[in-house]
């Protein structure tokens, strides 16, 4: 045994002859209820969703069903595209929320209400709306055009596009708000210098804005992308995963098979997705504790 | 180098006018120091020159130039700002080179533009280091650096001191006035410090609310005031003014007490003024009046004392090392001959 470990033992030993002090009796009183609550509701379903999971035989299954294969590759484009493309307008867009004017004040309170409505009836609607026969959007192609408009959601790139679109239109807000609050962390001075000094709109961004935000961007980028692997109204509202179940994400995936009955082929979905979560959780934890 | 011509210049945010009509001639190479308590519109008057608020109404000239409508980057000028404005993520180096970068300087030159501002500012050792890394004064000097690099038409301060401590202040006060007679750059300064103008200034520009008060060479202003607003504003202590009127023999108080003027103005006997004279300009003598010691603060090289007379109070500046006890009298006279007098209405000076 080293120094250290006899002098922790000895600390232990200590510890354990000496009375609870007042402070460290109320400390374990507060902290048992959080842990019980940790225990029944994180760790025990978590642990019995991979126990349910533990069937080899599911995973072959599942690899071998052309719709997981398609699922996962709807996922990642829902992530990788979806996701990226939905922060860079929000970063976009939050540089013209920073505007101190009073109609950008007003068009900021029309603009959080997708966000906050609830999604089954405004994506149930917008669903509707693209209804190839009788949605608004097909009515108003024909009386338009004198031509029948797509088959808007029959389509699985067009319906994944349109999920991905409404995916977009319900979380935008939310992470615009949080990177318009990054930007106005950071002095106007700072954009004053540069213009002085002769930086453009682009060369301002590049030179001032991205070296504050980038942080907390990619930050967002890591956290939007481990929610969105969560985001199950956005497909299972507007396409239900269809058509011919070819639009599935790995969360809809799962809940498919529930429906089915495969109790063990819906656990293994989500196990199969922790390939793509677990990095990502990683890195996140990596930035928040730098 | 360029002269700086600005003409009946008006500004308004929203409907509040706060520069209302100033108009100020600077020559090639001049260094003027825009002076006034907080809130009187410099900041606002010097970023319009820069080009970082516009023009509501008039005209500014750079050189042979009107710049009302041209950005900040066409008007050739560096802007040292009150909290500095460092990049934070760019090192010292960067942060200096960064203008010198947008113009697609080459690297040679930029490498050789940067040193030497380095070395005129004492920063060679710390050229890696981050903002973050630097102590108040470094960054200020950093923040100077950036606009000499640039080696505009006009350098432009706003407050750059206002941030330091004393004993800083007053070290780089004599060093931006160097720095000045050494590079010869046109310079418009910001301070609401008046003995920052008066050491540094060739000439200064005195403002109240929005208004030009008196514009004059530092000493200029000290000797002739043109009103009672300058008067207090400029020399510290602060200059006494006391009301009263003006008789055929000098100057009586409302408290009643009689003090000497070297020429009544013509016209102004009995009628009601100011009369100002500066601590300094205020000396003991055996014939003088009589007057009530309150507090005495001897500083070593003088004895500031404050003294009363009925319900006038007086600071008086001596050279000599007298300490006479609060409540004790002594007898005290102007020198008539330093003596400003004010029309108590207009609050102007009295021609005399
Ligand atoms: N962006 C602004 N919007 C409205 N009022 C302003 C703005 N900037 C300055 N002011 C007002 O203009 C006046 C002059 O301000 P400023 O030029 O900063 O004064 P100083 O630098 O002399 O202290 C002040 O009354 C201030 O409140
Ligand atoms: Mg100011």
């Amino acid at each position: 045994m080293n120094d250290i470990a006899v002098y922790e033992a000895d600390l232990a030993t200590k510890r354990v002859r000496r009375r609870w002090s007042a402070w460290e009796v109320w400390g374990v009183a507060l902290l048992v209820p959080y842990v019980l609550v940790f225990l029944l509701f994180v760790i025990y379903p978590v642990a019995y969703g991979f126990w349910l999971a533990r069937d080899p035989q599911a995973y072959v299954a599942l690899f071998e069903d052309p719709i997981f294969v398609r699922a996962v590759f709807n996922t990642l484009v829902f992530i990788l595209v979806g996701v990226n493309l939905k922060m860079m307008i929000a970063l976009l867009l939050s540089g013209f929320f920073v505007h101190e004017r009073l109609w950008i004040r007003w068009l900021s309170v029309l603009f959080i209400l997708p966000w906050a409505v609830p999604s089954i009836p405004t994506i149930l609607s917008l669903r509707f709306m693209l209804n190839p026969e009788w949605g608004l959007v097909n009515q108003l192609i024909f009386r338009l055009t004198a031509e029948d408009g797509p088959n808007w959601l029959n389509d699985p790139s067009l319906g994944l596009t349109f999920a991905i679109l409404v995916h977009i239109w319900k979380s935008l807000p939310f992470w615009t708000l949080v990177l318009v609050s990054g930007r106005l962390a950071i002095s106007r001075d700072l954009y004053e210098a540069a213009a002085v000094d002769g930086a453009g709109r682009i060369q301002q961004f590049r030179f001032i804005t991205w070296p504050s935000m980038s942080t907390l961007y990619i930050t967002c980028l890591l956290l939007s992308m481990i929610w969105t692997l969560g985001d199950f109204n956005s497909v299972y509202l507007l396409t239900g995963g269809g058509p011919a179940d070819l639009t599935h994400v790995l969360a809809t995936l799962g809940i498919r098979y529930l429906r089915l009955d495969a109790v063990n082929l819906s656990m293994a979905t989500i196990v199969s997705a922790m390939p793509i979560v677990l990095p990502l959780v990683y890195f996140m934890m990596k930035r928040l504790s730098r | 180098m360029a002269e700086v011509e600005i003409r009946e210049v008006r500004k308004s945010f929203g409907r509040l006018e706060v520069l209302h009509g100033v108009s100020i001639g600077i020559q090639d190479g001049e260094f003027v120091i825009l002076v006034g308590p907080s809130g009187c519109g410099k900041s606002t008057l010097l970023r319009m020159v820069a080009g970082l608020e516009d023009i509501t109404r008039g005209e500014i000239r750079i050189g042979t130039r009107v710049v009302n409508d041209m950005p900040p980057k066409e008007r050739d000028i560096a802007m040292v700002f009150q909290n500095y404005a460092l990049y934070p993520h760019m090192t010292v180096a960067e942060n200096m080179a960064f203008s010198m970068r947008l113009r697609r300087a080459r690297q040679a030159e930029i490498d050789t533009r940067v040193k030497r501002a380095a070395e005129i500012l004492g920063l060679s050792a710390l050229l890696d280091r981050h903002p973050r890394e630097l102590s108040g004064g470094q960054r200020q000097r950093v923040a100077m650096g950036r606009a000499i690099v640039r080696d505009p038409q006009v350098f432009l301060f706003d407050e750059p001191l206002s941030n330091l401590d004393a004993k800083l202040r007053v070290a780089m006060r004599a060093e931006i006035k160097e720095l000045h007679q050494r590079l010869g750059t046109t310079t418009i300064y910001v301070t609401h410090d008046q003995v920052e103008a008066m050491t540094m200034a060739d000439r200064i520009v005195v403002m109240r609310d929005g208004v030009v008060e008196q514009m004059g060479a530092p000493l200029e202003l000290y000797d002739q005031p043109d009103n009672i607003f300058v008067a207090g504003f400029i020399g510290s202590p602060a200059m006494n003014l006391l009301a009263g009127q003006v008789e055929a023999d000098g100057f009586r108080t409302e408290g009643g007490l009689k003090l000497p003027i070297e020429r009544v103005p013509a016209g102004w006997i009995g009628r009601r003024a100011l009369y100002g004279v500066r601590p300094e300009h205020i000396e003991l003598r055996d014939d003088g009046v009589p007057v009530e010691v309150l507090v005495v603060e001897p500083t070593g090289s003088e004895t500031l004392i404050m003294v009363r007379n009925g319900a006038a109070q007086l600071g008086c500046l001596f050279r000599s090392r007298i300490l006479p006890q609060p409540g004790e009298t002594i007898r005290i006279a102007p020198n008539p001959a330093l003596v400003h007098l004010f029309d108590a209405e207009t609050e102007r000076r009295l021609v005399h």
